[in-house]
């Protein structure tokens, strides 16, 4: 009977090599889907996008994330969300039909950007633009909630709105 | 006298292996790295625009006859309305339900509109308060993006205002007609 007790005189050695081969093939895979995102972004635990077969890549992380409970707006929490609705009493004085705590966090980040646009751009053409903002939505929100929001970005001055989905195949 | 050969005597050589394990290590660092920062899941954009007021003058375009294309969609019902600017206005509605295979039937009415008017690029969505995200999205999809049985259709540069084909949408610019003060 073979026994790897001290009285055995055979050696056993480990084959490494398949296990190299795939973590080769492992860091291959990784290092190739870095290269081909412009821009990787976790997806809020406590929201669901809506699948889309858009084609157009994440260019800029989203600066509003609506989950089922909240709205933050660059990663700072600004509201609750209550059965797909803002409670009334935190949508503050309300901004022709707006949410103004959004509307005030959106203000602010409207103005550095014009600031920073007028100190580094020349062409006036270029100050006068209006922005553009990339927003995370749960999929499960009715539409009166991005209205609202849309509405409280829209006083703010942004119009474009690039909304972000999971991408699925045509 | 046998002459002692320099370097390694024969009988003193033994098998010799690559220490493998230090590059075991290795990669096996860089695999935990890189599978704890790598996203699974590939997100994409939609991109879409509010109407806003502007000071500019009006293009003049705008005193063209074209075509206005729009979406009204509810909880069950999707509807085309498409209509001129300018008299004989034609409008003209089409109904469809507010499922998988109504977007698809609605999808191929958009591309029959886009195919009879090639300059027309834009549409404008309204929806009822009550739809949700994921309902407007798929909706959004169909109205915004080509499929591959669809037909090239052009598109006008912005920059040139020349028309180029466009492999990847059907109307470009989607505006979301109901946030509007």
């Amino acid at each position: 009977m073979a026994s790897v007790g001290g009285g055995s005189k055979e050696t056993l050695t480990l084959n490494l090599y398949p296990m190299l081969d795939i973590f080769s093939i492992l860091i291959v895979f990784l290092l190739m889907s870095y290269s081909t995102d412009p821009v990787s972004h976790d997806v809020n635990s406590g929201l669901e996008l809506p699948d889309s077969v858009t084609m157009v890549s994440l260019d800029e992380l989203p600066a509003i994330v609506v989950t089922k409970s909240e709205i933050f707006v660059n990663d700072k929490k600004v509201v609750d969300v209550v059965n797909g609705e803002v409670p009334k009493e935190q949508l503050g004085e309300s901004y022709q039909g707006g949410i103004r705590p959004v509307y005030d966090e959106l203000k602010r980040i409207s103005e550095a950007n014009k600031r920073i646009v007028a100190a580094t751009v020349n062409d006036p053409a270029q100050l006068g633009k209006s922005g553009a903002l990339t927003m995370e939505m749960d999929k499960g929100h009715p539409f009166k909630l991005m209205k609202r929001i849309m509405l409280s970005a829209q006083q703010a001055e942004f119009v474009t709105f690039k909304l972000v989905v999971t991408r699925v195949e045509n | 006298m046998r002459r002692k050969r320099k370097g390694i005597k024969r009988q003193d050589m033994t098998d010799i292996e690559l220490n493998i394990i230090p590059f075991i290590d290795v990669f096996s660092m860089l695999n935990t790295f890189l599978l704890f920062s790598a996203v699974f899941v590939a997100t994409g954009i939609i991109e879409v625009q509010v109407p806003f007021l502007s000071n500019a003058p009006q293009p003049k375009e705008e005193s063209q006859r074209t075509l206005d294309v729009k979406i009204d969609a509810a909880k069950d019902k999707i509807q085309i309305i498409t209509e001129f600017t300018k008299d004989p206005k034609n409008e003209q509605k089409f109904d469809f339900p507010n499922t998988k295979d109504g977007l698809a039937r609605m999808h191929e009415r958009l591309v029959a509109i886009r195919q009879a008017n090639p300059t027309q690029d834009k549409l404008t969505l309204f929806s009822e308060d009550d739809v949700i995200w994921d309902s407007i999205s798929a909706i959004l999809d169909s109205a915004k993006f080509r499929k591959q049985t669809d037909p090239i259709l052009a598109v006008k540069n912005e920059k040139t205002g020349a028309m180029e084909q466009d492999q990847q949408f059907l109307f470009p610019k989607i505006v979301m007609g109901s946030v509007i003060l």
